[in-house]
């Protein structure tokens, strides 16, 4: 392993490639540590010309006052209660739409199977403005389900799984129907324990995209309370005047649950991402 | 096809309805995502082509009137959404090929042989699942011209550095880094696994031959990783071309109209100036230059091993 993979690159010195890499880490790192660094300044410190990366006097009133200036906690549920359940539809539709798309037979199959596939590239913001006046009509601005419902049936979902159910042996269905099985039963009891994988992987890159939406929800979530965290924390100022440090705090607070989620599933999340390239 | 054939015998025996139970079932399990796809996908397709026929009446849509083509008309006319045009144009090219340029550089070089890969991994690929409001916030504060530490830096080399978010030259490039930085570990990791998914049979054959490394980059790495390659070209460009947060939030498109892109220039039209129509028709054009970027690149990539 060790010297043929060196051949890839021209000519690399260890120490430079060394360098190289570990000296971009350190660049990727720089805006995190001046967010966490600035959240902690006090006023004077945080306006000062000279970047104090370790604030001379570390002061957490920033936190104190966005959670008590903002509806923070309110968002977070908001957020998570859209990214689980449009998670949780897309899970169910996709795999039920993709296991009767590759492992049942009926008529018109392929031509909605071209249309979806069709239909991947349309993006939602071609689709924004018929899009609000439908959901205007449904008196659904503001509601969750403004957020959720048109990311419920995103193409690519169906894409993945049915490239995953290929895989499946017809044999083994074929068996499962000698068995006495029920399509249902087949379904549930085979198809979905078999795709535990592909749903796990599926469903955590759902999730991280559905909670880190901005420009849709934006457009339906109009109320302050009805907003989610990545709204939230751009529309409304915790503080009467511009505080860098109490906007680094907010920004910090937003941005922890999801970053400490991909710290322990960092695995899959990178597996979701990298299926995607392979398969696409 | 041969299950499909007996299928087919069976069902014209009498008793035997296997066939129309499989189809009857195969309809029950497509239908519930057809219906919120269609609702919420499909119909909105033609209500847009529809509405951008019209001069819509956002407030009360049974006022509008059918004016044909003339939005379109308007469209090629219009001075602002030629400027989009550009400004779109301009981050594209500042952000799609460094994008992939340097993801392939970072995947190439977590590969070799060193200590900490899953380290630099994490690292690379971290900003990666930030939301773009904490992506473009955090950003605005290094750039702050007045206490942001990178002018603080800059002021040792140079006597005026730039404003950055509020510089006419600046605010697209300015834009287009803090986006490197937040979407490149995407690029990274699908190239790390292409690029480990290369026979290093090949590299070892290369080497027997006497072939330079440069020569092995050329003519082994980047022919065998060409559909990932394209893949994430595919991915980079389609994203970069719908850009909106990122201005949204650090310049509001401004100064002047220079970062205002096309997407938030139809988010513009539609919610703040209220004209549906119109801003339909900006979003089928949008819609249809994408289509084209994703054939033109499909294409490409048709002709690989895929």
């Amino acid at each position: 392993m060790s010297t043929e993979s060196k051949l890839d690159i021209p000519r690399p010195k260890t120490v430079g490639l060394y360098a190289t890499l570990y000296g971009a880490a350190f660049l990727f790192l720089v805006p995190y540590l001046y967010m966490l660094s600035t959240s902690l300044k006090t006023e004077e410190f945080a306006f000062s010309q000279q970047p104090y990366w370790i604030p001379p006097e570390i002061s957490f009133e920033w936190y104190q006052v966005v959670l008590e200036g903002a509806p923070m906690v309110q968002w977070f549920m908001n957020t998570f209660v859209i990214a689980a359940t449009t998670t949780l539809l897309v899970i169910i539709l996709d795999s039920m739409i993709a296991f009767s798309l590759t492992k049942l037979d009926w008529p018109g199959k392929r031509i909605v199977f071209t249309v979806i596939i069709a239909s991947f590239m349309v993006p939602i913001y071609a689709n924004m403005v018929p899009l609000y006046t439908i959901i205007s009509e449904f008196g659904l601005i503001n509601s969750p389900l403004a957020v959720i419902l048109p990311f419920s049936a995103i193409p690519i979902g169906v894409f993945l799984f049915t490239q995953f159910f290929q895989d499946l042996p017809d044999s083994v269905i074929e068996a499962a129907k000698i068995d006495g099985f029920s399509t249902v039963q087949i379904y549930l009891r085979i198809v979905l324990p078999l795709m535990k994988p592909a749903i796990a992987a599926l469903s955590l890159y759902t999730f991280v995209y559905t909670w880190n939406q901005f420009l849709w929800p934006l457009i339906v979530l109009q109320g302050e309370s009805s907003f989610t965290l990545p709204v939230g924390i751009v529309t409304t100022q915790p503080t009467q005047v511009f505080q860098p440090g109490a906007e680094m705090a907010a920004t910090l607070i937003a941005a922890a649950p999801l970053f400490i989620v991909f710290l322990i599933l960092q695995e899959h999340l990178v597996n979701a991402v990298q299926m995607q390239g392979t398969t696409g | 096809m041969a299950t499909k054939d007996t299928g087919a015998i069976l069902s014209r025996l009498p008793g035997v309805d296997a066939v129309d139970s499989e189809a009857r079932d195969g309809m029950l399990f497509a239908i519930p995502y057809l219906l919120v796809f269609g609702v919420f996908l499909l119909y909105p397709l033609l209500k847009g082509l529809y509405m951008s026929l019209f001069d819509w009446n956002a407030f009360n849509p049974s006022q509008s009137e059918f004016i044909l083509a003339e939005n379109y008309v308007r469209m090629v006319q219009d001075p602002t959404f030629w400027k989009a045009v550009r400004a779109t144009v301009f981050f594209v090219l500042l952000t799609v090929p460094t994008l992939v340029g340097l993801g392939l550089a970072l995947a190439l070089g977590v590969n070799q042989d060193i200590k900490g890969k899953r380290f630099l991994r994490t690292v690379f690929f971290s900003p990666y699942v930030l939301t773009v409001s904490v992506v473009s916030l955090m950003w605005a504060e290094l750039y702050a011209p007045e206490y942001g530490p990178l002018n603080y830096y800059l002021e040792f080399f140079m006597s005026n550095p730039p404003a950055w978010l509020n510089s006419f030259t600046f605010a697209m490039p300015a834009v287009a880094l803090a986006t490197i930085w937040w979407t490149v570990g995407f690029n990274f990791v699908i190239l790390l696994a292409a690029r480990q998914g290369v026979p290093e049979r090949l590299y070892e054959a290369a080497r027997i031959d006497g072939a330079s490394t440069w020569r092995a980059f050329r003519d082994i790495t980047l022919p065998q990783m060409r559909s990932a390659i394209m893949f994430v070209t595919t991915v980079q460009l389609i994203a970069s071309f719908q850009v909106f947060g990122q201005v949204y939030i650090m310049t509001n498109g401004g100064p002047g109209d220079s970062t205002q892109t096309l997407v938030m220039y139809l988010f513009r039209v539609a919610f703040r100036q209220q004209e549906f129509g119109y801003a339909a028709a900006i979003g089928y054009f949008l819609f249809v230059v994408l289509v084209a970027v994703s054939l033109i690149n499909y294409r490409f990539v048709g002709g690989s091993d895929t």
